[in-house]
């Protein structure tokens, strides 16, 4: 009856705020934080696949 | 044993169908469902029959906290540190676009462009405002930011090397209208920025209509050809096509679709902003806007499958590694951690407020900010905003865009309803493409 498509991965930061201005880059009239990533965990998770 | 009741929505799980597939988008945790028409019905809350198998399915997801989910306490990031400035480096345009927001690049005022001083000061002020943060970003912005294309080399220089000496890390962006891109300004923006964004908006008669150069001719050919050029160099590296749309062109898919034609696989096309009557998107449009969404959603899906797909800015979102909830609840950082420096060194909120008095917060040589300002601008996020309560995308727009709250409704916490509106058909969008991707790689 009901099949996930995606759900959110834990994370291992929150709050810490290093992720970019949102609304520099990509568009100048609507932001949408959610197409960004978590800059922190993707950097992170890129180290991990390094190992 | 079946049982008949309506589902008690404790919290928010949205529910909306695309063509004929049914979706559960869980608010609170953030989790996106297919689902069948019987669940649908369910959820939306009418008495629906439920067998005790499916009652259980339900619990479980509820139980993993994906289904029906409390909302997150998480509260807006606080900081105290500037980490990125739009520089106006010139205050002159040499297109003269029907839409501009800024005044065709003037901002209501004289045209000039921002002297090395200035910018220098900007950084000097970038970097002692900002704490310990690492990575800072800056924004060259116009008008046409390659009419001053030396400062903005300098600035580059200048600020890689103060940064450099504090252990900081700049990432560089230019919005441009390609006018100006020849061999040197395309070498310098690929070896130097992270991202550029190039304004290009559409079909030839399109963008014509509305991108006029000074003698008021279309654009379109002086600029097509030199973005091409600058895409095919650049590789790999981030850039955006980026368009506008007006209501002169409500068949706007075909703009996206006619830009992906030409080669650019990274595209984004936004609704305008602007009070010109004829250009205006007006709240009768919405029906045919959102119908043009779904006409590209479909090829875009359509394409992606056939191996020729692109990055439509709109249909692409992230649930699964997206931001923090705090920075979901946090906005987009305006008149706290983000600020526009104007060409006499004046601070702005962003670039949208450049130019307003009432929103002016300081001055780059003073190198003070306006205390009640900044505190009203760090103050302001999504639970400030109590038309966004209720409303299933909070956690992904975040609220909108506090230039276009205020430019509308007068109030940076008041959302415009006209954008929430494509914006809540664009989320429904994206995550239909996010289920046939993973339908498709299954």
């Amino acid at each position: 009856m009901i099949k996930t498509i995606a759900k959110p991965q834990e994370k291992k930061v929150t709050g810490c705020g290093e992720c970019r201005s949102t609304c520099q880059s990509a568009c100048k009239t609507s932001c949408t934080v959610g197409n960004q990533s978590c800059e922190r965990v993707t950097r992170e998770q890129k180290i991990d696949e390094q190992k | 044993m079946r049982r008949f009741f309506p589902y008690i929505i404790k919290i928010m799980v949205h529910v909306f169908t695309y063509h004929d597939n049914y979706y559960l988008y869980d608010t609170g945790s953030g989790a996106l469902h297919a689902c069948d028409e019987k669940a649908a019905r369910y959820f939306s809350g009418e008495s629906v029959e439920m067998t005790d198998e499916e009652l259980a399915e339900i619990a479980g997801l509820e139980k993993e906290g994906i289904l029906n989910a409390p909302e997150t306490k998480a509260r807006p990031i606080k900081s105290d540190e500037v980490k990125a400035l739009c520089l106006h480096v010139s205050h002159d345009c040499n297109l003269r676009c029907k839409y501009c927001f800024a005044d065709e690049g003037a901002y209501h005022s004289v045209r000039e462009v921002m002297s090395f001083d200035t910018a220098k000061a900007a950084i000097d002020f970038l970097l002692k405002n900002s704490g310990k943060r690492r990575v800072l970003e800056v924004d060259f912005f116009g008008g046409e930011p390659l009419m001053n294309l030396d400062v903005v080399k300098k600035t580059v220089y200048y600020a890689k090397e103060e940064g450099a000496k504090l252990g900081k890390k700049f990432l560089f962006t230019t919005t441009t209208n390609g006018l100006l891109l020849d061999d040197d300004a395309i070498k310098f923006l690929n070896e130097e920025m992270e991202n550029v964004v190039l304004s290009l908006d559409g079909r030839k008669e399109v963008h014509d209509a509305v991108r006029k150069t000074v003698n008021g001719k279309g654009s379109f050919d002086a600029v097509i050809e030199k973005i091409k050029k600058f895409v095919r160099i650049r590789g790999d590296k981030h850039y955006y096509v980026r368009g506008t749309f007006t209501a002169k062109n409500l068949d706007f898919s075909k703009d996206v679709l006619f830009l992906a034609d030409q080669g650019f696989d990274s595209i984004s096309l936004e609704p305008v902003v602007t009070d010109i009557p004829e250009l205006q998107i007006k709240e009768e449009h919405l029906p045919a806007i959102g119908k043009e969404y779904e006409k590209l959603c479909d090829e875009y899906i359509n394409r992606e499958a056939e191996g020729k797909g692109f990055l439509f800015f709109h249909f692409h979102i992230d649930l699964e590694g997206g931001p923090c909830l705090s920075k979901r609840v946090s906005a987009c950082g305006a008149g706290n951690e983000y600020f526009s420096v104007v060409p006499n060194g004046d601070i702005y909120p962003c670039h949208q407020f450049a130019g307003d008095k009432e929103f002016r917060m300081g001055n780059v040589f003073e190198g003070t900010l306006d205390p009640v300002l900044r505190e009203k601008f760090a103050q302001s996020c999504l639970f400030t905003r109590k038309k966004c309560e209720n409303c299933f995308a909070k956690f992904i727009c975040s609220g909108g865009c506090n230039a276009n709250n205020y430019h509308y409704c007068g109030d940076i916490n008041e959302p415009y309803e006209m954008t929430c509106a494509m914006m809540k058909k664009r989320i429904e969008c994206a995550m239909h493409v996010l289920a046939s991707r993973k339908a498709r790689e299954k």
